[in-house]
């Protein structure tokens, strides 16, 4: 099996700074040599794990445990701070709620837009267009701006582009958590085709019957650290037992 | 996906002035030219949708900000007939200058909603805000030819000087880019850059020939004080840019050879500075 996705030590660490730097306030303080006050922090420290084409996994996680930053490392919007991620295939984008979208474009050119960063060409894009409609079901809402559809709506949308454009590894960033019963059952239908013709899932989400349901493997992180990795059912009962009161192992 | 890890912190490759990969700045816009079309679409949506309003709408602010200075300048200043031509052919540059310096400076930022989900090469944003201003200043343009014709010069234009003009708009053009770049990435930083961008630019409204001519005050001042005005790439531009427009003559060779310099200088270090952050900006918005 080829692998898709690997990390090998990998870590992120993460510069807060509690006031956004001004750059009239930072030459004053490199003038008058006072120190920034500025904190770090790593989001994930030695995270090693690698998912094999094909495969789908899920992470699991509490708030803050790094869940969201190892998606974003894996769509390469931010670079890690230490170690090496390997990513093997075409990248679908990291669907979240509201992914990529610019509220003040219409969901039509929002369509466009999403799918060329995506790096289709405007014949593709074209060919898709009223399939890809179709499939999120907005109908006249397409020709409005974003900004004037429900959280809902932009995940359809969103979701309706990533199923069309036939990426390789498919991340998802709790999306399937907000459509209605309806357009989740589409997703997973949709996902399912993904799984069959070979593609690799990564998706994060708090529903352990939607990730026992899609995914084989399972990777529970927790304070950035790899807590557990191994099949879902044993991962997802482990975390359930964390979220119950229980100890970590 | 170019530039897998930006980690590993080697990326300076050779000792020239702006390494191979650098250059990829601009390589990689030619790949992902649909976003920059489907970005650069969004920006003139305006235009796009009523094309006779969009034209309007374009040539507004210069027609107003020219109407109102020529009053002044012929009620007040006994300027010459001829006064809103030689201010037109600075202005409608500086305007192109100014809208797309201010307008990279929020480039990145406007679009974080992209920058954060999805990688792109991040230069097409600054870039898309350089080439809808190319449209601007193309319709704005016609205000020049316009003022030309209704205002006419003290004397014949037309000659083969105008053969400078390419080179002196492709100046420009470098001209923007480099700043744009420059700022684009210095305002994910430091959010008042976009605020010391726009108080920089009122500044130079009055710094650069505009609203009057550089040879006539500048003749009795000593040599270096001439040539620090002209360190001012815009300054030389706009000069050179009425030179040829209006007084029907080459530019300066001198201060465009400075003007070059100083540019070529702006852009090594916006591609450069822009190159060494890009990677940071998703973390930084």
């Amino acid at each position: 099996m080829t692998i898709a996705i690997r990390f090998e030590d990998v870590g992120k660490r993460f510069v807060v700074q509690h006031q956004r730097p001004f750059l009239a306030r930072e030459l004053l303080r490199s003038v008058l040599q006072r120190p920034s006050h500025r904190q770090e922090f790593w989001a994930l420290r030695n995270v090693s794990f690698s998912i094999e084409a094909g495969e789908s996994v899920a992470i699991l996680g509490t708030n803050g445990s790094g869940k969201s930053t190892t998606l974003a490392l894996i769509a390469q919007t931010t670079p890690p701070t230490e170690g090496t991620i390997t990513v093997n295939g075409r990248l679908g984008p990291l669907l979240e709620l509201g992914a990529g979208f610019h509220p003040d474009l219409s969901g039509y050119e929002n369509i466009y837009l999403n799918a060329s960063l995506l790096g289709l060409t405007r014949r593709q894009v074209d060919a898709l267009l009223g399939s890809i409609v179709e499939y999120s079901g907005i109908g006249d809402f397409i020709d409005a701006p974003i900004q004037t559809y429900s959280t809902g709506m932009k995940a359809r949308l969103g979701f309706a582009v990533v199923a069309h454009i036939d990426p390789d590894i498919l991340l998802l960033d709790e999306v399937l958590s907000v459509g209605d019963g309806q357009f989740a059952q589409k997703c997973e239908a949709t996902i399912r085709g993904f799984q069959k013709a070979g593609k690799t899932l990564c998706f994060v989400s708090h529903n352990p019957s939607q990730v026992l349901a899609l995914c084989q493997r399972a990777i529970w992180l927790h304070g950035g650290r790899v807590q557990a990795i191994g099949p879902a059912a044993e991962v997802c009962a482990g975390y359930q037992r964390f979220l119950d009161g229980g100890a970590l192992a | 996906m170019r530039r897998e890890d930006s980690s590993s912190g080697d990326r300076q490759v050779g000792f020239a002035i702006i390494p191979p990969l650098q250059v990829q700045t601009f390589t990689d816009i030619v790949r992902y030219r649909f976003v920059l079309e489907n970005l650069v679409a969004k920006n003139l949506k305006a235009l796009y949708r009523n094309m006779a309003l969009g034209f309007f709408w374009s040539i507004l602010n210069p027609l107003v900000m020219a109407v109102v200075l020529t009053a002044v300048q012929l009620k007040f200043f006994g300027q010459q007939a001829w006064w809103p031509s030689t201010f037109l052919c600075a202005l409608i540059p500086y305007n192109f200058f100014a809208y797309c310096v201010s307008g990279c400076a929020n480039s990145v930022i406007g679009n974080a909603s992209l920058v954060t989900k999805v990688r792109f090469p991040r230069q097409i944003l600054p870039i898309a805000v350089i080439v809808t201003n190319l449209v601007h200043f193309a319709i704005q343009s016609t205000l020049v030819v316009a003022a030309l014709l209704w205002f006419p010069p003290p004397h014949d234009v037309v000659g083969w000087h105008f053969l400078w003009l390419p080179v002196i708009v492709a100046l420009n053009l470098a001209l923007a880019v480099g700043l744009g770049l420059l700022v684009a990435g210095a305002n994910v930083v430091y959010r008042d850059v976009q605020y010391i961008v726009d108080s920089v630019m009122t500044v130079l409204f009055w710094l650069c020939p505009l609203v009057y001519d550089a040879g006539p005050v500048l003749a009795n001042s000593p040599r270096w004080q001439f040539w620090l005005y002209f360190l001012n790439p815009l300054s030389g531009l706009l000069d050179s840019y009425r030179a040829v427009l209006f007084w029907g003559r080459a530019p300066d060779l001198g201060v465009l050879a400075l003007a070059t310099v100083v540019i070529a200088l702006l852009g090594v270090a916006g591609v450069r500075s822009f190159w060494k952050h890009e990677h940071r900006f998703a973390d930084l918005i």
